[in-house]
Formats: structure tokens, C-alpha cells, sequence
């Protein structure tokens, strides 16, 4: 056995090829997408922040006063269009916004400011600012027609965004997006309740953050790991195949060691080589982005468990390939592996992106692939270190693992067919 | 010491090993001779344990391998025809490496490697990588790879299949210093008639999967008996003339090269003075003329009317 090991550990070292993959392509990727996502995660909201003028075009006590003429023109009682003019007087849409925007939560994220419109597009040009939001001619009147009548349409507001300003855009985007809806919707409401004293807005900023107390780089360094150990089980595939083709198999097959003791080699040799990688990954993170915490014993404990159990069953994984691979004598098997269920793998465990947002069914295939239920043991640890809350996740990838390995012991060709 | 009797493998609809029985008695060198499809190597690997027959059995000291093929594989070391080594690994890693396969572990193994090295004369390099090795370099350290384990009989699939002449000799000596000098066993695939003929002092002769002559070197030779082999120089390439004196009546073959000609004619058939005739007919001028000893090329040719080159 430890022939074996030492031999595929340091084939694997000298192959370039395959140490890009399964080290430098994952820490490059948790570079990339640490630093360019940062503002994505929860507290970490600088990237996002931006500098926004507002252009007001509307001329909200006209509009106001517009509506309020309406009122009078439709032969209500004295008392009703008593009512709705107060409510038009006090509803004020324009003011809804510059509160919304002047709040605590928003100002945060985006400076306004004021200007006239040839000044803000100047200043869009020359990047100095990020977006620019036009209260257009007739928003109040729209808005308040909406409110009182219901009438269609609603409130508008305009948006221009710099060019390449995503994700910023799309965040300020979404903020106007939710205060419109809710103007409209929560207008609606009001009208039908009859109640005209107030239209308070009650819906505020839909939360952005998926995981309150996870940055990026956290984020990614767990779902690049758990998505590159899948590698190392076509690498050691790979590896099986070329020794089948320049019949070193046959050489070890002569040697008359048990055939089962080469399937076992391999995944053992795999979830040594996982262990490494995720060592190597997590450590590296923590050092270069300070991306874990290094000095909670308890922390590291937990994520050691995880990653010895994940690593067993990618070994199984490993094998399962191994035998597959044999079986087929072709080195299809590890190629369409890598290029991509591995990518089929990572995409249901939630690797590219966190699987809130997903429908039910592709949630619950990720959480039995073995990097899925190793992310989501991660996050598990990472948000509450319960080991309790860990049990779940674990048994899913020892399940998985058992499979792979039940698998690889059917496939296994013991004797390929020779005497 | 190693027998096969009427070993047979079919693959699909088609025959690849007819019947074939062999023996190896111990300390002897045996030769396959076929040329390329004639069966050798699936025949190897049925005698190696790598494949299982289709019929027929192996048996090693008068015991069958097919059901236990332990016994057979630790008295064997097999030389397959590709370089089955790791390219990434060094000779001296690869020999490690299959060395602990075989058990062996500290002093023993690193003797025995040393040995091995010394043997294929690689010693002074064997910490470069296999894949920077020559192609004869890379034969040497198969060969080196399957002597690890102190085999008993070494098995050979045409081990020499390209490399240069320097490396190809160097193998043919150690092959030979191993047979002579240690008293090992051989069996030596090739469809190179004069490895064989140089290597083995018994030659079995296959053909699409059957052996179809076996005996001493001298025996097989013996089938020509009746036959001599007169080889022709001239000055110059004459087509037309060496058609003609192809077309000669009692002429069993011909060999036309660029400016020689083989024919293989019956034992006191008079060619000469046909020979001179056409010769002055043509303006051409004979440069040599000698009568060949016959080969194992002449007899296999007229066992199977084909050279082992077709």
C-alpha cells in the first residue's frame, strides 16, 4: 500500500498540469471572485457604494394642486373631497423618496446629490458619478392619481446608470425598483381600505445579503475547495487509464498483489491528495485574506472534521472513476468528468452561485453531491458551530461516499478478464 | 518447466491462438517467430496469466495456472513490448517501486536494484526521468524492471522493436549473458529472424495463430534440405533482367533488391549458365555470386510462401 501511495502522490507532484488545477486555478478563482464580489456579501458593502445625483423635473406642488382640481370637478361629497385633498397634500411621493434615500439603511450605500440636468450628465460622462435618478415631469400627479383613483399607470422614475457601473447599477436599480413597486402597491392597498390619512411605505429595502455574517472571500474560498477535490478524482483516474495503456497495470497485475489492494491505493491516495488540497486552499486563504480566523482551535477543529470526511468521499469517488475507467478502457470517462459534470456538481452544490434563490428540486439534488453537503456543512459551521447542525450534511456525504465506493467494487475489473 | 497445451483464444469470430502447445525446459532459449498478427503476443499473454484462454491450459512445474495464476507469476518476469514504466519516475523509482511490489524492502531491494542497473548498464543514470531516456535506454530499463523480482523464466515480446543498433545489441548481450551465463530461461518473441536465430536454441514458428514448425535451429533448416539460397550482385539496377531471370524455369522465389537478386532454386539446378547468358544479353555485369547458408527467413518463407516482413 504504501508503494502505491508514495508513487501516485509524487507522480501527481510532478505533473504540472494536473497541480494547476487542483491548487493554482482554485486559489486564483477565490482571488478573482473575492475581490470582485465583495460587496455582494454582508458587511462588506464598500465595493457597492456610489455617488448618485438626483434631478428633479417635477414640480410637486403643482402636481398636488392638479390633483386637488381633479377632486373638485367629480362632484363628491363636500366632505370626501375634503378628505382626498388633505390625503394628496400629505401623501407626497417626492418626499417618500428623499426620505427613503436620506434613510440611515440607504445613505450608507449612496451619497445624492442635487443638480441640474446638464450638470449631472457632465458629471456621468466624466465618471465622477455613478448614476443619475429623474423624478420626471408629472410624477407626483401620476403617483397621487394612482394612490386616490387608481388610476393606471402609476408612478415612474428614471434611471441612468455609468457605463460598467454594475453590480452597482443594479443594486440602485433594485432599491428604485422596490420603492416604486411599493408606492403603487401599497397605494393600492390604501385606497381599497378606504383610509386616505396616510400611505406610509411600509416594504423598505429588499435585503441583498444571502449570508449576513460571510464575506467573499469566505464564501468562495469553502465553494471553490469543495468544487476543485472533485478534480483529484479524474486526476487519479487519468492516471489509471495511462497505466492501463502502457500496461503498467499489467506489470502491478503480475505482481500478484490482491487486485482490490490497487483500487484501495488509489482511494486512499486520492483523499490523502484532498486532504492536502484543502489544507493547502483553506490555509493559504487565511494567510494572503485573512479569510478565516486563526485563532479559535474549536473553529479549525470542526472545519478538519468536515474536510476528512469530505475527503473519504471523494477517495470513494476516485475509485468509483478507477474502476469505471478499467472497466471502459478509455480515458473518456475522467475527460467527460472534468469537463462536466464536475461543472453540473458545483453548479446544484451552489458553487458558482448560493442556491437561495433556486428551486426546490435542484437544492435537494446539491445537497446529496458530496461538495454540495460539504459546503453546506461549511456554512453550517461557519455561521453557528453546532456540531449538532453538522450531522446532517456529514451523513449525506458518508451516503454518497458509501455509493461511490459500492459502485467501484461492482465495476472493478478483479481479474480484466485474464486468468 | 513451462508447457501450454493446445492453447486457444478466439475473439469474436476470430481465431487469434490455434492450438497451440509449447515447452520451455528449464535454462533453455526458446524463440517465437511470426511476423506482426501471427498470434505471438496473445499467446504471451495467455502464458503470462494476462488473458485468459478460450481453451487450453499453462502449467508451470506440472501445475495448471489458470485457476491459481500465483505460482506462475512468481516465477516469471514479463517484458511487454510497450515501455511499461513511469515516464515521470526515474529508473531507479520505477525499480523501486515494482521491487516493493514484490516484497522486497531496505538492503535487499536496494541490491537488487543495483543489480538490475548494472545489468542494462544504467548505473551512472539512473536518477534521470524514464521520459528523457533513448528509446533503447527506456527497452533496458523494461527489461531491468521485470528482472526485479529474480524471475525464473524471463518471457520477451519483441522487446527490440525500435531502437537503435547500439542499444539493440547491448539488450541481445544481456539477454544472452542471462541465458548462457546464469542459466535463465527465455522465451524471445520477435519477427526479427536473426534475434532468434542469435538468442534461441529452439524455435517455434507461428503463423495466423499456429505454430506450423518447431524444432532445433539446424532442424528447421533441414526443411530446406532440398533448397539453396544463390544471392547475385551487379554493377547497376537491371529491372528487365532480374524479371527474366525470376521467370527461369525450377526458380521457387526471388528477392529483387536494388541492384541484387536472391533466388531460392532446387538443389543442383545448373543457373549459372543461364545466369551468364542473360547477363551478357542485358550489358550487365555480375559483381558477386555466392550460395547462402539457409535461415530461418528461407524456411519460413517456404512454409508460408510469405517473408516475415509482409
Amino acid at each position: 500500500m504504501g508503494a502505491f501511495l508514495i508513487k501516485d502522490i509524487m507522480l501527481l507532484l510532478r505533473d504540472r498540469y494536473e497541480l494547476i488545477i487542483l491548487l493554482a486555478m482554485p486559489f486564483l478563482l477565490i482571488a478573482i471572485l473575492g475581490f470582485s464580489l465583495r460587496g455582494i456579501f454582508s458587511g462588506d458593502l464598500e465595493a457597492l457604494e456610489m455617488d448618485v445625483a438626483l434631478i428633479v423635473e417635477d414640480d410637486e406642488a403643482q402636481g398636488i394642486e392638479m390633483v386637488q382640481n381633479s377632486i373638485d370637478g367629480m362632484g363628491l361629497p363636500q366632505e370626501s373631497e375634503q378628505t382626498l385633498k388633505q390625503a394628496a397634500e400629505s401623501a407626497s411621493p417626492q418626499t417618500m423618496l428623499t426620505s427613503l434615500l436620506d434613510s440611515e439603511e440607504i445613505s450608507g450605500l449612496v451619497r445624492i446629490e442635487r443638480m441640474g440636468r446638464d450638470q449631472a450628465e457632465e458629471n456621468l460622462e466624466a465618471q465622477s458619478i455613478d448614476a443619475i435618478i429623474i423624478v420626471p415631469d408629472g410624477f407626483t400627479q401620476s403617483a397621487l392619481n394612482n394612490m386616490l383613483f387608481g388610476a393606471s399607470g402609476g408612478a415612474q422614475l428614471e434611471l441612468l446608470a455609468a457605463d460598467g457601473a454594475s453590480p452597482k447599477s443594479d443594486v440602485l436599480v433594485s432599491i428604485l425598483e422596490e420603492f416604486v413597486r411599493t408606492l403603487n402597491f401599497e397605494s393600492s392597498i390604501s385606497r381599497l381600505a378606504g383610509d386616505t390619512e396616510t400611505v406610509a411605505i411600509a416594504g423598505g429595502i429588499e435585503t441583498i445579503t444571502a449570508q449576513k455574517s460571510m464575506t467573499s472571500f469566505q464564501y468562495y474560498t469553502i465553494s471553490m475547495a469543495v468544487m476543485f477535490v472533485l478534480f483529484v478524482g479524474s486526476a487519479v483516474a487519468r492516471q489509471a487509464n495511462l497505466e492501463q495503456r502502457q500496461m503498467v497495470f499489467e506489470r502491478i497485475r503480475l505482481s500478484n498483489r490482491p487486485p482490490l489492494l490497487y483500487l484501495s491505493s488509489k482511494a486512499i491516495a486520492a483523499a490523502a491528495i484532498v486532504s492536502v488540497q484543502l489544507m493547502l486552499l483553506f490555509g493559504l486563504s487565511t494567510l494572503l485574506f485573512q479569510t478565516f480566523a486563526v485563532d479559535s482551535w474549536d473553529f479549525w477543529l470542526g472545519i478538519a472534521l468536515i474536510s476528512v470526511v469530505l475527503a473519504v468521499s471523494v477517495g470513494c469517488l476516485a475509485a468509483f472513476m478507477v474502476a469505471l475507467t478499467l472497466r471502459v478502457e478509455s480515458d473518456a470517462v475522467p475527460a467527460i468528468f472534468s469537463a462536466g459534470v464536475i461543472s453540473l456538481m458545483a453548479f446544484v452544490g451552489g458553487s458558482f452561485v448560493p442556491l437561495d434563490g433556486m428551486p426546490e428540486s435542484i437544492r435537494t439534488i446539491g445537497s446529496w453531491t458530496p461538495n454540495g453537503a460539504a459546503l453546506s456543512a461549511y456554512f453550517s459551521w461557519m455561521l453557528d458551530p453546532d456540531v449538532h447542525q453538522l450531522s446532517g450534511p456529514l451523513a449525506r456525504i458518508c451516503a454518497v461516499g458509501v455509493l461511490f465506493l459500492a459502485a467501484a467494487l461492482a465495476l472493478f475489473p478483479r481479474k480484466g478478464g485474464a486468468a | 518447466m513451462l508447457k501450454t497445451d493446445k492453447l486457444t483464444k478466439k475473439f469474436k469470430d476470430t481465431l487469434a491462438v490455434d492450438n497451440v502447445s509449447l515447452e520451455l525446459r528449464k535454462g533453455e532459449s526458446v524463440g517465437l517467430l511470426g511476423p506482426n498478427g501471427a498470434g505471438k503476443s496473445t499467446a504471451i499473454a495467455m502464458i503470462s496469466t494476462l488473458l485468459k484462454p478460450s481453451s487450453g491450459d499453462v502449467r508451470i512445474h506440472g501445475k495448471s495456472v489458470l485457476k491459481d495464476p500465483g505460482d506462475m507469476r512468481r516465477v516469471l518476469g514479463v517484458v511487454p513490448q510497450k515501455i511499461a514504466l513511469y515516464e515521470e519516475l526515474s529508473a531507479y523509482e520505477n525499480l523501486k517501486f515494482f521491487g516493493r511490489l514484490y516484497g522486497l524492502s531496505g538492503k535487499k531491494l536496494e541490491q537488487r536494484i543495483g543489480y538490475v542497473l548494472d545489468l542494462v548498464g544504467l548505473s551512472d543514470r539512473k536518477k534521470e526521468l524514464v521520459k528523457h531516456y533513448s528509446g533503447g535506454m527506456q527497452r533496458r530499463v523494461n527489461l531491468a524492471a521485470a528482472m526485479m523480482h529474480e524471475p525464473e523464466v524471463l518471457i520477451m515480446d519483441e522487446p527490440t522493436v525500435g531502437i537503435d543498433p547500439q542499444s539493440r545489441n547491448h539488450l541481445l548481450e544481456t539477454i544472452r549473458r542471462l541465458n548462457h551465463e546464469e542459466g535463465m530461461t527465455v522465451l524471445y518473441t520477435s519477427h526479427y529472424m536473426e534475434e532468434v536465430e542469435k538468442l534461441c536454441d529452439r524455435v517455434y514458428i507461428m503463423d495466423r495463430g499456429k505454430v506450423i514448425a518447431e524444432g532445433t535451429k539446424e532442424e528447421l533448416k533441414a526443411i530446406l534440405s532440398d533448397q539453396e539460397t544463390v544471392w547475385i550482385e551487379f554493377d547497376q539496377s537491371y529491372p528487365e533482367l532480374f524479371k527474366k531471370l525470376s521467370e527461369i524455369e525450377g526458380v521457387q522465389h526471388a528477392d529483387v533488391e536494388e541492384r541484387s537478386l536472391k533466388l531460392m532454386i532446387p538443389k543442383g539446378m545448373r543457373l549459372l549458365a543461364s545466369l551468364f547468358h542473360e547477363a551478357e544479353r542485358h550489358g550487365a555485369q555480375v559483381t558477386n555470386v555466392h550460395v547462402q547458408t539457409p535461415t530461418l527467413e528461407d524456411v519460413f518463407l517456404r512454409l508460408t510462401g510469405r517473408t516475415l516482413r509482409d
